[in-house]
Parts: structure tokens; sequence; C-alpha cells
């Protein structure tokens, strides 16, 4: 009943459904554009939310998050290049059906894929996560930090190239988030005995430096050696409809990627990007003709795009029920959150449940909004990213990065953090670290050590406080295990690229 | 659909880095006081968060010998947008924003390849414009000052 309640808040609202219009259009097009995320685009735009009305603000860069996993699919069809990582599975048979005429049946295809798996997802959120919060408010400090521990470990080591840089990565996030005052002891940590250290380091600036001015260096380098994007001919009309019988065999793939989609989501860390490609191995197992699947199979389009989408609302499970967030886009809507004053955790539930419940709400109107958007003019918007030009678009997204860090405190030294951040984050895409892990693990830092240092306090017999812990055992196990089926599958296919070289 | 994994670049440098960033943090780390009662309790953290590095960078390099060359074509671009990035937060705490975005705005044009005189000209102007109109005025966001001159105190105030 609460997510009615939620529909009638929304939907009673203009003003409110004219911010989750907007987003749904600002999502498509920033996730269209080749290298501009959609977390990007959170980022820089996050700024602006601290004006608003927490709902509308979650509202707004919620469904952008959404909108813009959708939106990756128009630039992965029409020019051969993935607008975001997860749909880099799609850019395998949608760009075929594009060179033979057919890019608008296959970006309906990736339209009504994305937003069966997506209203799954978001679905699943929602019968899901109030359960999910009720077991969240019985785990003492232990089994949150054995929690966050398995997230540290699980972000650092399954996402990214390599698994080293990956933990190293989650390391120096939380070595930052230890900047300035001790929260329990007043302790001054790392300040170098500079005063702006002492109040710590924003995760605004850090996460706009990352997120965007990293991209801003990192395009700065791959525009060079790029050529302009050139859309795909739209070629005969009556190719680019799509009727009842064609879509008819995608469907088992989409319900089947949609649950895909939704399982890694709620895993702290994994992201669309992994689940589309899981889904898209996983059809290609299952399909009638895998032959047919990477030169322009519909099926090969729908599995991917109704997992990446998928991954969208369970992923916000980690983040509402215990303040871990299991993806950038989540990390970055803990700073909206913050900013409003509004404490996440399990007690979220509680003191908040009518703003969730309408946020929710919201994420199922985005969808159908930028479901009925992308199926009538995907194309136009394919057309329309290919006129804005990357030489003007980079340095005006350069000159946002430096106004918006300065706006979340009003402070120029958030503006220097910002350029330190962004150099990093270059850095870290340029040696295979993860910058998402990096962000990720300095939002945990914080809880963690609370709940680790809390249950020092608890016990009597020291660090075996989390062995002695069934549930606190597990969540370790689970952190360890990951780690190590990681390391081994990396090995094994070292070895194989080895053994198939000779 | 499992990608074969290649090796890490610049691997012996990346690990040499972590060691030497693992070591100043663990110094760092112990070098913070301990609390009223003589805990070590903020010093946890970080202790562990230094450590872990140190490790990581030792087994970092123990696999430097499968190194992977780093691609340096580029480096001479990022160097220049680097220092633009720093010359731009200090241009506007010495000149204000209007100044330093007036300035700004053209070159970052200049580095990703624009190279039309009229549009660098525009860009000095409607930039700083549109930026101050969204920002300052719109969402009321008290502007950074010039330390030592600011345009808005000659065109009066924001």
């Amino acid at each position: 009943m609460d997510i009615i309640a939620g529909l009638a808040t929304v939907l009673g609202d203009p003003v409110l459904l004219a911010w989750v219009l907007l987003a749904s259009v600002v999502g498509m097009i920033v996730g269209a554009i080749p290298g501009l995320t959609a977390s990007a685009a959170i980022a820089m735009l996050l700024p602006l939310t601290f004006y608003m009305e927490p709902l509308p603000a979650l509202a707004f860069l919620y469904v952008i998050g959404k909108s813009g996993r959708y939106g990756g699919s128009i630039a992965a069809i029409l020019f051969n290049t993935p607008g975001t990582a997860a749909s880099a599975a799609t850019q395998l048979d949608g760009y075929p059906l594009a060179r033979q005429g057919k890019a608008a049946k296959a970006m309906k295809v990736a339209t009504i894929s994305s937003v069966i798996g997506d209203l799954t997802g978001e679905i699943l959120l929602i019968a899901g996560v109030a359960w999910i919060a009720a077991i969240a408010l019985r785990l003492g400090p232990p089994e949150l930090f054995a929690v966050y521990f398995a997230a540290f470990v699980v972000i650092g080591s399954v996402i990214g190239k390599s698994v080293v840089r990956g933990l190293a990565s989650a390391a120096l996030g939380i070595l930052v988030a230890m900047v300035g005052l001790d929260p329990i002891s007043a302790t001054e940590r790392f300040t170098f005995g500079s005063f702006d250290l002492t109040n710590g380091i924003s995760l605004v600036p850090l996460m706009i430096g990352i997120f965007v001015l990293g991209e801003v260096f990192s395009q700065l380098e791959t525009r060079q050696n790029q050529p302009a994007l050139a859309a795909a001919s739209p070629g005969d009309p009556s190719d680019n409809t799509l009727s009842w019988a064609e879509y008819k065999p995608c469907i088992p793939h989409v319900v089947r990627s949609s649950f895909i989609g939704a399982f890694i989501g709620m895993l702290p860390g994994l992201g669309s990007a992994i689940a589309a490609f899981v889904a898209y191995g996983e059809g290609k197992r299952r399909a009638r003709d895998p032959q047919a699947w990477g030169r322009g199979a519909l099926e090969g389009i729908a599995a991917p795009e109704a997992a990446n989408n998928a991954v969208s609302g369970p992923s916000m499970a980690p983040l509402l029920t215990l303040g871990i967030p299991g993806s950038t886009i989540g990390a970055i809507l803990i700073g909206v959150f913050l900013i409003h004053g509004i404490q996440i955790g399990p007690a979220l539930f509680l003191t908040s449940r009518d703003l969730i419940f309408a946020l929710f709400a919201c994420g199922l109107i985005g969808i159908a909004m930028y479901g009925v958007i992308g199926y009538f003019g995907a194309a136009f918007v394919g057309r329309f990213i290919t006129r804005i030009p990357a030489q003007v678009l980079y340095p005006v997204i350069f000159l946002t990065a430096f106004v918006a860090a300065y706006t979340s405190r009003g402070n120029l030294f958030d503006v220097y953090v910002m350029v330190a951040a962004g150099f990093a984050g270059w850095g870290m895409r340029k040696l295979d670290f993860n910058p998402a892990a990096f962000i990720i693990s300095f939002v945990l830092a914080g809880g963690a050590e609370e709940a680790f240092r809390q249950s020092l306090l608890l016990s009597d017999t020291g660090l075996m406080i989390f062995v002695t812990r069934p549930i606190a055992l597990a969540f370790l196990l689970i952190g360890v295990g990951a780690l190590v089926l990681r390391v081994r599958r990396l090995a094994r296919q070292r070895h194989a690229s080895v053994q198939g070289s000779v | 659909m499992t990608v074969t994994p290649e090796p890490a670049p610049a691997a012996r440098a990346v690990g040499t880095a972590l060691i030497l960033t693992g070591i100043g943090a663990t110094a760092a780390s112990l070098s913070i006081g301990l609390d009223q009662y003589g805990r070590w309790g903020a010093r946890y953290f970080p202790l562990a968060a230094s450590a872990s590095l140190l490790v990581l960078g030792v087994i970092e390099l123990r696999a430097s010998a499968k190194d992977r060359r780093l691609d340096r074509s580029h480096l001479a671009a990022i160097a220049g947008l680097l220092a633009l990035s720093v010359a731009y937060v200090w241009t506007i705490s010495a000149f204000g924003y209007l100044i330093a975005t007036a300035l700004a705005a053209p070159l970052a044009l200049l580095l990703f390849g624009v190279r039309s005189v009229a549009g660098l000209c525009a860009a000095s102007v409607l930039c700083p414009l549109a930026y101050h109109l969204v920002f300052f005025v719109g969402l009321g966001v008290f502007p950074p000052l010039g330390r030592w001159f600011d345009l808005l105190d000659l065109i009066g105030g924001y």
C-alpha cells in the first residue's frame, strides 16, 4: 500500500513530474554520449539539487541513473561505441543490425527490454526492501562491520581488471576518508597541520573530480585518436517496425536476464556492465541459434538491455537498508541523503518511509517516461548526439565541474580537492585502478570504522567477537571467498591464455 | 563472455608507489594521537589501510615481470589541462570568478581543438556570464571574490 500512496503523491505533484520527465530526457542524452556516464552527470548536477526539496532532488538523480543506463544502448546501436560500459554487450548485436539498416528496430527492442528489466528490478526492490530493512535492524555492530568488510573486499576485488589495484583503490579510499578529526576522540588524523584538512575531505568535490574532471582528462587523451561520431544509416522505414512475432522470441531472454540483473544488482559493486555480459553469455548459451548472436540477433540486444536496467532498482537495496552503496550512482545518492539531513540505513524505513516509497514511485514513472520517449524518439536523440561537438562539450563540462565543486560548500579548497581528485581519477583509469571502488570505500569507511570500534567496546574477547557471532563470520567468509574465487578465476584465465598462445 | 586478462600497466612503478605510500601512511598513522585512556582507537583504520597498501604494493612489485608499457603519447596535453585547472582555481582566488572564467574558457576550448577566434572570444564572454547567472544569481550561491581585484566590485555587485 505504501507504493500506492507514493504514486498518489507523485502523480498529484506536477512540478515533481516535470523533474522526473527532465531527468528521463537528460539521462537518455547523457547515457547516449560516448564517454559521458550517468554517474558523471549525476555528480555534476548534485550541487544543483542542494537547493531543491529532498524528494525532487533524489528523484531527479535516481531517474537520471535509470534512463542513463538505457541511453547507453542508443550510442551502442547507432555509433558502435557504447555510451556506458553497461551497453557494451548491446553493441555486439545492435550495431550489426544498424548496419543492415534496422537501427530503429534494434532501438525499439532495446527500449522495450530495458523497460521490462527496469520494472522487474523496481518491483522486486519495492516488494523486498522493507523486509531486508527489518532484518538489517537486528544486526549489531559486529555483523555490520562484517558486512562492510565483505563490501570492501567484493567491491575492490570483483570489479576492474586487477584485483591488487582494485583492493589498493579501496584502501586508498579508506585512507582519504580518515583525513580530519576522529569522530570519537576528536584526534587529528592526516591533517599535517592544515586547517582546511581538519574538516576532512568532502564527498561532493571528490566525486566530481573522480567522475567528471577525471573523465574530461581521459577524453582529452582519447579524443585525439578518435574520429567524429557517425550514425549508421536509418535504412528502409518498413524494416524498422517491430512486430509481436519478432519480439516474442526475446521474451524468455528478457525475463531470465531481468532476474539475473536484479540478483547482480543486490550485490554491492558488481554493477550493470557485469550483469549485461552475464545475461548475454547465458542467453547465447540457451539460444536456439547461437550462431546468429553477434551478427544482429534481436535476442542479443534484449538480454543485456533487460539485465543492465534490472540492476538499477535492486542496487538501491543495500544502500537504503544498510547504508552500503551498491554502485557509484548509489554512492552519489548518499551525498544527497546526507545533504538533506536524512540518515540512511535500516532506520530509514521508520523515519522516512513516505519519502522512500515516493522515490520508488518516481522510479516507476521515470521508467514509463523514458520508455515512451525512447520508443518514439531514440533515433532523434541519436541524431542530436552527432550534432554535439565534443570539442565544445568537454570544455563546458570542465568549467561546470569547477563551479559545481565550489557550490557544494562555497569553499575554494574544495575546488583544489576536485582538481587533485580529477587528476587522480584520470591516473586511476589509465593504470587500471578502480575509481568506483575508491569512492564507495571512501563513503563506507566512516560507518565501518564506527561499527568496528563499537564492536571492540562490546567485546570481552577483542577481535574474536567477529568470529564467534555466526552472521558476522558468514559475511567475513563471503568476503574472503569472493576474493579467493576471483583470484583463482583470473589465474585460470591467464593460464589458459598462456597455453593458447604457445 | 570472459576477457583474457592482460598484464597491468607500469606494474613496477605502481608497486613502488604503493609501497612508498604505504610506508608514509603507516608512519603518519602511528603519529595519530592516542585517546585520553591511551587507547589506539583512532589509529586502527588508518593503520589497517596503510598496511594493506604496503602489502598490495609488494604483491604488485612481485608481479612486475609481466609489466605492460604505459601509453605516454598525450601526457603533454594532460599536463596542460592540469596546469590550466590549478591556474584557474588560483586565478579565481586572486581575481574572482568572472575574470578567471573569461580566461579559462577559451584556453580549455583551445586544448580540445577549437581554433575559431570568434568562438573563443564568444566563450570568454558567454561562459562567465552564463555560469554567473545560473549559479550566483539563479541559485543564490555566494560567488568566490578575488583577493586582489574582482570585476563584481567594478560592475556593481552581484
